[in-house]
């Protein structure tokens, strides 16, 4: 990494089904720089609206983040995010856009969602039958 | 008519399943009114038997149906088109399994469990903390609920929240789709809580 280590942090987008929540730490991990409160859109039209909660989400986020002198995120996305073929899902992909539209510089993205196993699991990317 | 009972490791798919056959009997014996009938154009099942439900673990076990091996997570990789053409020579109504829902079915039940108490039943049964905690993860994230939807559509999955019912309770709900009686759902709970 050529950038200055202090202004860079990590962003762990974490997009289930139906919600989407963020936390900004340092590149180690270990220091919680901001959280968010989720992008819930359980009782609205999902398609609709999960991914423009995400970005309400975000938003917040972003604020703090710049506040706190973080000028660019790497982002480490998890999980589903909203039931669509593409990776990451809608969720995340709406909350790496509003960081990006809010001047936050972003680094490399990463899927680490995680396997459901015992004893066996799906060959990765099997998404369909 | 095939039914997926699908969910996360830990969700009580096997011991419901496995409970199956008596609770359907107990069900559809004491209301008449179930047996035979057409829900949306499908099939319903109007009878069951020990026969009928396959519990997929055991037979990719048996029967090797398997690629590769991810030694991280000491599980075999599946293949899914040699485990596809012995499910469907089989021809049972209920599948059991975390894979169910990659396979063709007419309706998939997914069986959910708050992840604090999967991981608990997990660590019970005798698994490993990492695996536990992945596959907690996992149910946090909604992984194959979302999969699940993707595959088959909203109009076909039934999810289940185990976390607080018996695993009789669970089998009587799986009864009522297999007998037609219930709407799909689909992110009817929310366990991001979980992970904060
Ligand atoms: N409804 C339930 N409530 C509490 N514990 C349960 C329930 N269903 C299953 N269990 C326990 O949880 C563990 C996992 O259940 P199992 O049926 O093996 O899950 P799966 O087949 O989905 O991996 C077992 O130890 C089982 O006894
Ligand atoms: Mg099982």
């Amino acid at each position: 990494m050529s950038q200055d280590d202090d202004k860079w942090g990590v962003a762990h987008v974490h997009a289930s089904f139906n919600n989407t929540i963020m936390t900004v730490t340092d590149l180690t991990g270990a220091e919680t720089i901001a959280k968010s409160s989720g992008g819930t859109a359980v009782k609205q039209n999902r398609d609709e609206a999960s991914p423009y909660a995400a970005m309400q989400m975000a938003e917040g986020v972003a604020e703090e983040v710049k506040a706190a002198g973080i000028t660019g995120l790497h982002v480490r996305v998890r999980g589903p995010g909203g039931n669509l073929q593409k990776s990451p899902g809608p969720g995340a992909q709406a909350t790496i856009r509003a960081l990006a539209r809010s001047g936050i510089e972003i680094g490399r993205i990463e899927d680490v969602t995680p396997i459901p196993h015992d004893g066996s699991r799906a060959p990765k990317g099997k998404g369909g039958f | 008519m095939r039914v997926a009972v699908t969910g996360t490791p830990g969700t009580g798919k096997t011991t419901a399943t496995a409970a199956l056959v008596d609770r359907f009997d107990a069900n559809v014996e004491a209301d008449t009114s179930t047996s035979a009938v057409t829900v949306d154009g499908k099939e319903t099942v109007d009878e069951l038997t020990a026969d009928d439900i396959c519990h997929l673990n055991d037979l990719i076990e048996s029967e090797s149906l398997y690629t590769d091996v991810d030694e991280d997570r000491d599980s075999v990789i599946a293949d899914m088109d040699a485990l596809e053409s012995v499910v469907d020579d089989r021809a049972p109504v209920v599948v059991d399994s975390h894979l169910a829902h990659h396979l063709p079915a007419d309706r998939v039940v997914v069986l959910r469990c708050e992840p604090n108490e999967l991981a608990r039943r997990l660590r019970e049964r005798g698994e490993a903390a990492e695996k536990a905690h992945e596959n907690a993860e996992s149910e946090a994230l909604d992984v194959i609920l979302a999969e699940a939807v993707e595959s088959h559509g909203l109009e076909s999955v039934y999810e289940i929240d185990t976390t607080e019912r018996t695993p009789d309770d669970v089998a009587d709900r799986i009864v009522d789709v297999l007998t037609g009686e219930r709407e799909p759902s689909a992110g009817t709970v929310d366990f991001v809580g979980y992970l904060q």
